[in-house]
């Protein structure tokens, strides 16, 4: 428990630095402890809780992650938390390696332009689902000291692509977070800050549907989940402290360094089980 | 931020009460984890990752699960129930967040958002009690 409490503080802080949240990194790392891995994803997503609601609560509080837009999504994040999570208790461990694997690979999209300055008050049409369902919002960029409105564009698809994030995050104990800021920018069309910030405060209900399927299916373990919820969080919020005074281009290049290594473990375990 | 002229999505008083719903979860639960591994390795001079049938959370109903766990009745040791507490502080961290968010929707008669928040309470509901 020790040992893992001091893996989990560096995985943490490495997990916020990249975007990739503590569970993506621990999970392999425990699978090569010798931990199973039905157990490890189970634990892992009681500390993405730890995690997300750690942050979020800052993000809530500065106005940048847009509640409404996160409970309209959560709709659709929990039924597929859910969905996954029943998936992974069904299924060969075997499958989940690749799975695994398959799914960090979605992180190397890249992100479109979003739309900024666009908001229902400015749009005649008040038949537009989403200024119907109110996903509008403002924020106070402080990089160019301007007021941001924004408008999420094709809700329904954008619910659609959630339901995908939160099936994957069940299914593989992870936050999902890179996928999720993805289909906020892509489809929803919302601005970087908020997609990531809401993306962060969807994780933890995400992760918690998730859990209450590996709860009845007797795969979480105590000693995992309490070094692992201590460690992460506090790597987290360190993380989060020192992000703003790195450059980007050292983030890029730590995260894709971190990616191609687990998409090769997972790769190399699967195999070595098949 | 809000005073900077950024309004979120518009509902300031609810925003603040997640905020501190959150931090105040989070920290308890945290609070609780590190008592319990201490409480644990005072008790067994191990910190062992361990698969006995003890350690392990498990039932059918989420709720009636806990109450067990905390009350004792399954005859947990102490650290044991100190650690299943701080998981259970922390399982309901988000929960309590979408609870109160359905009372303030209501009280503020926005059925839309009520009727959103109120589908995702009953998805987390049910999926913690019927199993």
């Amino acid at each position: 428990m020790l040992s893992l409490l001091l893996i989990s503080i560096p995985v943490g802080f490495v997990g916020a630095l990249t975007g990739l949240g503590g569970a993506s990194i621990l999970i392999p790392l425990m699978i090569f402890f010798g931990i199973p891995v039905k157990e490890a994803i189970a634990s892992a997503m009681v500390s993405v809780v730890a995690t997300s609601s750690g942050s979020a609560s800052a993000y809530v509080r500065e106005r940048l992650a847009n509640v409404k837009i996160a409970m309209y999504l959560e709709m659709f994040t929990s039924v597929g938390a859910i969905i996954g999570a029943t998936i992974t208790t069904l299924i060969a461990p075997v499958y989940l390696y690749f799975f695994f694997a398959a799914f960090l690979m979605t992180s190397f999209i890249r992100s479109e332009t979003s739309r900024d300055d666009v908001h229902c008050q400015g749009l005649s049409g008040s038949g537009d689902l989403s200024c119907r369902l109110e996903l509008e919002g403002s924020y106070f960029d402080e990089a160019t000291k301007q007021v941001v409105f924004y408008r999420a564009d094709h809700p329904v698809l954008g619910g659609m692509g959630m339901m995908v994030a939160g099936l994957a995050a069940g299914m593989l104990g992870i936050g999902a977070g890179a996928f999720k800021v993805t289909v906020q920018e892509n489809l929803l069309k919302l601005p970087t800050k908020v997609a990531s910030t809401t993306s962060n405060f969807i994780m933890g209900m995400t992760a918690l549907a998730g859990v209450s399927v590996y709860l009845f299916s007797g795969l979480l373990n105590l000693t995992l989940m309490a070094p692992m919820a201590v460690g992460t969080t506090i790597g987290a919020v360190a993380g989060g402290r020192v992000l703003n005074r790195l450059k980007g281009p050292l983030l890029r290049v730590l995260f894709f360094a971190v990616v191609v290594c687990i998409i090769i473990e997972m790769v190399y375990k699967g195999i070595a089980s098949w | 931020m809000v005073e900077r002229g950024g309004e979120g999505s518009g509902e300031t008083r609810l925003e603040t009460w997640i905020s501190i719903v959150l931090m105040a979860g989070v920290a308890a639960a945290l609070i609780l984890e590190a008592w319990g591994i201490a409480l644990l390795y005072r008790a067994s001079h191990s910190l062992a990752i361990s698969h006995d049938k003890a350690m392990f959370i498990h039932g059918r109903n989420f709720f009636i699960l806990l109450g067990r766990r905390i009350s004792g009745t399954d005859g947990s040791l102490g650290a044991v129930r100190v650690l299943a507490l701080g998981i259970v502080v922390l399982i309901l961290t988000p929960y309590t967040r979408t609870v109160m968010s359905v009372v303030y929707f209501a009280s503020r008669k926005n059925l839309k958002y009520f009727f959103i928040t109120l589908f995702v309470l009953a998805v987390l509901t049910i999926s913690l009690m019927m199993h």
